[in-house]
């Protein structure tokens, strides 16, 4: 069955006898002119009257259009959405701005003429063009060129313009015709159409996945959250017993702090109490014995607090003979590091409040034991 | 005056002035496609397997250490402070200087209209592509974390904070991608048509289907060719500012700065010069091997490689005026730090280095002045290769010498590259030569289209016209 | 207007620019005297040296469409014999313009150390010895070349091709002095290492448009037959091409010394930014990029006669502005432009028609002796 002709075409050995035969086929056949060479042949365009390429000027003002877009985009990011000053350079520091403007231009203008080029002027791809099935067009790509009558849509006078190229020296002549049309598609093209996007789908999800959750997980990525140091109240790899929270070494001392050097109570004798004996020391010893040491030992010292009957314990009377008879230091000591049953009260107490507290003690000592002449003549009766 | 009444015969003419032949012998348009399509068509000889497996195997060492830094970090490096840019800016600046041969050879030649251009530009393009390629490695690996190179690229995010463009660091990932796919699309571009001769030249299967979609259905109609020609042209001339722009923006990584050393206002013109030169050693090397290996003397002759030689000669020559005047201006300056800094590059720590450039960028290149040297394989593989280590020590005086002696003497300090490093740098190498291997393999390595357009007697005669 | 006419107006203009020019000395000050000194002949070289250039390029690279237009650059450089006399006289403006050759200038420690390079009889032998090497350039290719439209050998072209690159060399090297020396030293303190390469920029443009000027002077006069717009346009080619180098070595110049904004680099722009400075500025940015960028895109203009003809006079201006903008600032905060720098424009201008005028009747319009002028003459786009 014969398809519709869509062009006759002659092959020509050399590209001078093509620029020969387009002036005598100009005008004198129906149809749209048109040659087809391996290699671009100069002078082409003017021989056959095409317009001139608009890609120039596209390519002109998309370059324009990507200067001040690179321009416009950086002064406002930097200058205006998060003005930001960098090396003490103002927000609009144009010098700064130049190279990234020439680039995005250079950008913009290439994609231009290069995609442009293709996709819009030359409407490529094409792959059910009539030429691209012909027998020519593998002469053509390797060293014929071909000058073809083309029917924009009425029909050719075959013979007439094959005897024409004839004459004018083409080497071969070919009717190329139309392509059938385009069928719809078979099941099997579906099917693999469909496995494709299937494939595709579900590469492109797991490539997310993983992209998005598992890798930001992976060594070296997580190097940041997976931190060797030590965290409050958490084990700690890092130490051989697995605790993070450590205890201080044996004889440790806070820093700017040189602590007694009593070992026993002997060598706590030979400390004298260096607060002197004011009223407001007395007080602040009150306040931290009835706080701290009246519980066990009695508001008045005595031995008899309000908790005996339940506690079990026989607190000491510091206001007895013994006790009275105990040096600064050694009543220092016990509250520092305890003794017997008693704790050490030296993280309730600071050095200052001890030893305010050794004379407060002091006192209850002399009121529990005052002598006549203690009390003053006017109140004595 | 009669002008035009003079003319001697070619035969007549010294031999110096008479005109070269595009090719050596005559060269049919079959004859050119089997030359230079056939080898795409069949299966490669035993010695490209044997190359192919020493390049790939020191590619894969080098992305393998690659991969040991990027696990373990940059401590594997030799950069300390103050010399925190070492061996990976080297390979950088090296690597982007070496792809700019390539433009200036298929852009810059194509404007200036020299015919012969058309024999090497499709290799010199691809060269420049992979040498991005390799260059574009160092930007993405040295920054320490490298799965957040994305945070350089503008895009909203909830950080709320855009990349600092005045930094030349910027302007460096602008232009070096668009240098990238600017390349990439022109070379695309003139691969349209050869893959179409491709496409017409295979019978059937997933050959002819690639082939295909590559070359959009080009049919070589006129009126497609205008529209491409003129596209061709101005991406030309836009690729010509990108060859200066791009190095001149990585030089702008340096000169900005106040190291001193680096602050040279010369350093945009010193770097593009320097690139060119470097670019055409690579060049030379990879076409010396794949014009003998691949049998295409006869198109890509002796010529060209002549011409490439007095380039790379010229450049030496502007290398040179380059140091005589940075030289020269570091001493007029006065500046007590920029007098050390020049002085340390020839008699500090790294004078060996500083020599080593003198010499193989400036004297070995200076044999080219004759002629016998510049038409002699052993000369001109030994003046490329001399280059190529030049151009390298070049940036590593640059980036170390000055690094590690600058204001603050209690900074000072010495850089040793480890083992890692001139892996990595060996790697590249290896990277680079595998693609070019396959390169040669799979497309074709001169551009067919391209040549057959400029082959005598290809094109109709103009009244009297001629093109040189 | 005839030519007889013209010469008799411009030497009359050149007694009255004269007159002025004397007179600048003793009513506005010597300093007015001798910058307009030293710019004026500055312009005249840079035209001069970059004709000189385009000359050397041609034989270098071997080009053949230029060879029909290269006796135009060639009678240009005559400049160079006319204004070598105006250097050395312009030597006695040392004492006057440049800080460093007074004696008090060793108070400067900046200075006095560079006193080994920047001292009279040193700078004496530098010009002396550029002016020396560039006229024995000039008597080798340009003589030459003029000789050989007698001898027709193209013995010459071999010579003159081995030449060539040496002359390259010697070049580079002889126009970094000039320019380090005039403009550079006139502010001592001031370096920049891309000085050299800013300068030759303007002048290899400067050449350029000189000649593009005068081919279109020729060609109206039909002197030049057989060069078409063919030939217009690779010049038209070569000048877009280097205004946008001119313009980055320029900007990247500006922008590393704003970057980094060091004190003694950095006080030299900001001398030529402050009062009136700053427009004139952009107004030479306008005249020597912008204007000449855009005119020169479209393929038409670089083939149009009228259209380079007055982007050549624009691109001149730019380089008479741009060396204005780089040297008068060391005389004022201001730019002065008054009676002194037209009288002197006047002489300079007119002097260097008449000279040019006289340099246009030596030797044949085109190097009718050079055996590729008729392939020359043959080149088509």
């Amino acid at each position: 069955m014969n398809r519709p002709v869509f062009s006759v075409l002659g092959l020509f050995d050399s590209a001078q006898q093509l620029m020969d035969a387009i002036p005598a086929v100009k005008g004198k056949v129906s149809g749209r002119l048109e040659t087809y060479t391996p290699y671009p042949v100069h002078g082409m365009e003017q021989a056959l009257g095409l317009r001139k390429s608009p890609i120039a000027g596209m390519i002109l003002v998309m370059g324009l259009i990507g200067a001040l877009s690179g321009i416009g985009f950086e002064l406002w990011t930097e200058a205006v959405d998060y003005p930001m000053m960098t090396a003490g350079k103002p927000y609009w520091s144009w010098e700064a701005f130049v190279p990234i403007m020439f680039e995005t231009m250079v950008l913009f203008a290439c994609f231009t003429a290069g995609l442009g080029m293709l996709f819009l002027l030359n409407r490529l791809p094409t792959f059910r063009h009539p030429m691209l099935r012909s027998k020519s067009m593998p002469l053509i790509t390797k060293d014929k060129l071909a000058l073809a009558v083309e029917s924009d849509g009425q029909s050719l006078d075959v013979g007439a313009i094959s005897a024409l190229l004839e004459s004018l020296g083409a080497r071969s002549i070919e009717v190329v015709e139309q392509p059938p049309a385009a069928g719809p598609a078979s099941p099997r093209f579906l099917f693999r159409f469909a496995v494709g996007v299937a494939v595709t789908c579900t590469a492109a999800g797991y490539l997310t996945y993983w992209g998005v959750k598992l890798l930001p997980k992976t060594v070296p990525i997580v190097h940041m959250l997976d931190q060797s140091r030590l965290n409050p109240q958490r084990e700690a790899p890092f130490f051989r017993d697995g605790f993070g929270m450590r205890v201080p070494v044996a004889g440790a001392v806070a820093r700017g702090f040189m602590p007694y050097q009593m070992h026993s109570e002997s060598e706590a004798d030979l400390l004298a109490n260096p607060l002197p004996r004011t009223e407001d020391v007395l007080r602040k010893g009150r306040r931290d014995f009835n706080t701290y040491c009246s519980v066990c030992h009695g508001i008045l010292g005595n031995g008899m607090p309000t908790l005996t009957a339940a506690y079990g314990a026989k607190p000491a009377n510091l206001v007895s003979e013994t006790i009275r008879g105990y040096s600064d230091g050694r009543l220092y000591r016990a509250i520092m590091a305890g003794k017997n049953a008693m704790t050490p009260y030296a993280a309730e107490l600071s050095e200052e409040e001890r030893w305010a507290v050794v004379h407060y003690v002091r006192v209850l000592q002399r009121a529990l034991n005052a002598r006549d002449d203690d009390i003053p003549k006017e109140t004595r009766k | 005056m009669n002008p035009g009444s003079v003319s001697m015969p070619e035969n007549v003419l010294p031999e110096s002035l008479r005109p070269v032949p595009m090719t050596a012998g005559p060269v049919s348009l079959e004859g050119l496609d089997d030359q230079v399509l056939s080898p795409v068509e069949r299966k490669p000889p035993r010695a490209w397997f044997i190359a192919f497996a020493l390049t790939t195997a020191v590619m894969l060492l080098g992305l393998g250490l690659i991969g040991y830094t990027i696990a373990t970090g940059i401590g594997v490096w030799g950069n300390n402070i103050p010399v925190a840019w070492g061996f990976d800016i080297i390979n950088f600046v090296f690597w982007v200087g070496i792809g700019h041969a390539g433009t200036l050879i298929s852009a810059i030649l194509l404007l200036f209209r020299a015919r012969w251009r058309n024999a090497i530009s499709r290799s010199a393009e691809a060269m420049t592509i992979f040498a991005v390629i390799c260059a574009l490695i160092f930007p993405l690996i040295h920054i320490g974390r490298p799965w957040l190179g994305f945070w350089l690229f503008p895009y909203p995010n909830q950080r709320a904070i855009w990349p600092n463009f005045r930094s030349p660091l910027m302007w460096d990932v602008f232009a070096v991608s668009t240098y990238f796919s600017v390349s990439l699309l022109f070379w695309y571009l003139g691969l349209v048509p050869d893959f179409a001769s491709l496409r017409d030249r295979t019978r059937s299967g997933i050959r002819k289907f690639f082939y295909s979609v590559l070359s959009v259905g080009w049919r070589g109609s006129a009126s497609h060719w205008r529209h491409y020609e003129k596209a061709y042209v101005v991406i030309a001339g836009l690729a010509t500012g990108l060859v200066l722009s791009v190095h001149s923006v990585v030089s702008f990584d340096f000169a900005v700065s106040l190291v001193p050393g680096w602050h040279m206002t010369i350093f945009p013109p010193y770097f593009v010069a320097g690139a060119i030169f470097a670019g055409f050693a690579m060049v030379v090397i990879v076409l010396v091997v794949v014009r003998a290996t691949m049998r295409l003397e006869n198109l890509i002759t002796m010529y060209h490689l002549e011409v490439m030689n007095k380039i790379i000669l010229t450049c030496s020559c502007l290398m040179g005026y380059s140091y005589l005047l940075e030289a020269w201006t570091a001493w007029y300056s006065m500046n007590e730090y920029i007098h050390h800094t020049f002085w340390q590059y020839v008699a500090g720590t790294y004078w060996w280095a500083g020599w080593t450039t003198i010499t193989c960028n400036i004297l070995i290149p200076q044999v080219l002045w004759v002629r016998r040297f510049r038409r002699s394989y052993f000369a001109m593989i030994f003046v490329a290769l001399a280059v190529t280590v030049g151009m390298w020590f070049e940036r590593f005086v640059i980036i170390v010498s000055s690094l590690h002696q600058d204001y603050l003497p209690s900074a000072w300090n010495v850089y040793k590259p480890t083992l890692v490093d001139c892996g990595i740098l060996l790697g590249t190498f290896g990277l680079f030569f595998t693609m070019v291997l396959l390169f040669a393999r799979v497309l074709p390595v001169i551009a067919s289209t391209e040549m057959k357009s400029v082959l005598p007697g290809m094109q109709p005669r103009h009244a009297g016209g001629s093109h040189e | 207007m005839n030519d007889r006419s013209a010469a008799r107006i411009l030497s009359a203009t050149a007694v009255a620019g004269l007159a002025g020019a004397a007179a600048t000395g003793p009513l506005a000050g010597w300093e007015r005297f001798w910058i307009n000194w030293v710019q004026w002949f500055l312009f005249l070289l840079t035209i001069g040296l970059g004709c000189l250039f385009i000359v050397a390029l041609e034989h270098v690279v071997g080009a053949k469409w230029s060879v029909p237009l290269r006796r135009v650059p060639e009678r240009l450089s005559s400049l160079i014999l006319l204004v070598s006399p105006v250097a050395l006289l312009g030597l006695l403006s040392l004492r006057v313009l440049y800080p460093w050759a007074g004696p008090e200038s060793l108070q400067d420690p900046l200075i006095a150390g560079k006193s080994a390079w920047l001292n009279v009889p040193f700078f004496t032998i530098r010009v002396a010895a550029c002016i020396v090497l560039w006229l024995l350039s000039y008597r080798i290719f340009v003589r030459g070349s003029m000789r050989q439209d007698q001898h027709r050998d193209p013995g010459f072209n071999v010579r003159v091709r081995r030449f060539a690159p040496a002359f390259m060399a010697l070049f580079g090297i002889t126009l970094t002095v000039m320019a380090f020396d005039w403009i550079s030293s006139l502010e001592p303190e001031w370096y920049s290492d891309v000085f050299g390469i800013y300068i030759f920029a303007g002048t290899f443009l400067a050449g350029l448009a000189a000649t593009t000027l005068a081919v279109q002077y020729l060609m109206a006069r039909g002197r030049l037959p057989g060069v078409v717009p063919d030939h217009v346009y690779n010049l038209g080619g070569f000048l877009f091409a280097f205004t946008v180098f001119w313009s980055y070595i320029g900007f990247a110049q500006y922008m590393l010394m704003w970057y980094a904004n060091l004190p003694e680099e950095v006080f030299w722009y900001k001398e030529r930014l402050e009062g009136l400075w700053g427009p004139l500025l952009l107004a030479l940015a306008i005249l020597h990029f912008f204007v000449p960028f855009f005119a020169l895109i479209p393929r038409d203009a670089k083939g149009s006669p009228r259209r380079m003809f007055w982007v050549a006079v624009v691109m001149l201006v730019a380089h008479w502005l741009d060396l204005y903008w780089m040297i008068f600032p060391v005389i004022g905060k201001d730019p002065v432009f008054s009676w002194p720098e037209i009288a002197f424009a006047f002489l300079f201008v007119s002097t260097a028609l008449l000279w040019i005028r006289r340099a246009m009747t030596r030797g044949a319009d085109m190097p009718v002796g050079d055996p590729f002028l008729r392939e020359g003459l043959e080149f088509r786009l």
